[in-house]
């Protein structure tokens, strides 16, 4: 027992666990460049955690004299490996969306169309690039819109 | 302006919660959506249609100058990217 070693994969594990998942949260949340890399790598650094906790375990199950750590290391390579499974759903959901091919593409004219300001009253796209919009709504044409289409609030 | 398949109510208080600003324009029959090409059929919550993310700038000719289509639902034009493609129109 005097000689019993820290098993280390298991705390590099958590390590990669915990940056993973900050990762995998910060595209919601921090106007950072590089956004497009992050959903794989939160699947990467996903995998490696695995990986640590799965040596930790068999470390701590093949030489339990030496290396502490067996229930730790079975739970946290059960729960790694659910949340590993539940970031590739995510990712697999997050990117499985009609491509947008037939889509009004730069130099193509924007097709009008008539919807509903939040007060219920029609506005057309040709309305919004006519006249300015907001509160008074008075001040010269605008020199272009901007259109984000977005999958709603819920 | 920011469009969705969500009632005007919904996006009312969406915008009175959020402090939005912006106009946000309601298209519960997804017609706008469904002209750009955009429909994500049963993407919404209990298998509704709605709009996949999609960012376009409209020159005042309606031209479209700038365009930007996510990959992933997660990743979204960022503010200073569009900031950018306003500030290029004369």
């Amino acid at each position: 027992m005097a000689n019993q070693r820290v098993n280390r994969s298991l705390w590099l594990g958590a390590l990669f666990l915990v940056l993973a998942f900050v990762l995998g949260s910060l595209p919601f949340f921090a106007q950072i460049p590089g956004q497009q890399a992050l959903p794989w790598l939160n699947l990467l650094l996903g995998a490696v955690a695995v990986a640590f906790f799965i040596r930790g375990l068999l470390l701590a199950t093949r030489q339990p004299a030496l290396y502490r750590g067996k229930a730790a290391g079975w739970t946290l390579t059960v729960l790694s490996s659910l949340l590993f499974l539940f970031s590739l759903f995510a990712y697999y959901a997050s990117r499985h969306i009609p491509d947008a091919n037939a889509a009004p593409q730069v130099g193509q004219n924007a097709p009008d169309f008539e919807v509903k300001d939040t007060s219920g009253q029609p506005v057309s796209l040709a309305q919004l690039l006519a006249s300015p919009v907001g509160p008074g709504k008075t001040g010269p044409q605008p020199k272009a819109v901007l259109l984000v289409f977005y999958r709603g609030y819920w | 302006m920011a469009i969705s398949v969500d009632e005007p109510g919904v996006s009312r208080d969406l915008a009175r919660k959020a402090g939005y600003t912006f106009t946000l324009l309601s298209d519960p029959d997804a017609t706008a959506i469904h002209r750009y090409h955009l429909l994500h059929a049963r993407g919404g919550p209990e298998g509704s249609d709605i709009s996949r993310p999609a960012e376009f700038l409209v020159d005042r000719t309606g031209t479209v100058r700038w365009t930007n289509f996510t990959e992933d639902i997660r990743v979204r034009a960022r503010a200073a990217e569009m900031l950018a493609a306003a500030q290029a129109i004369n």
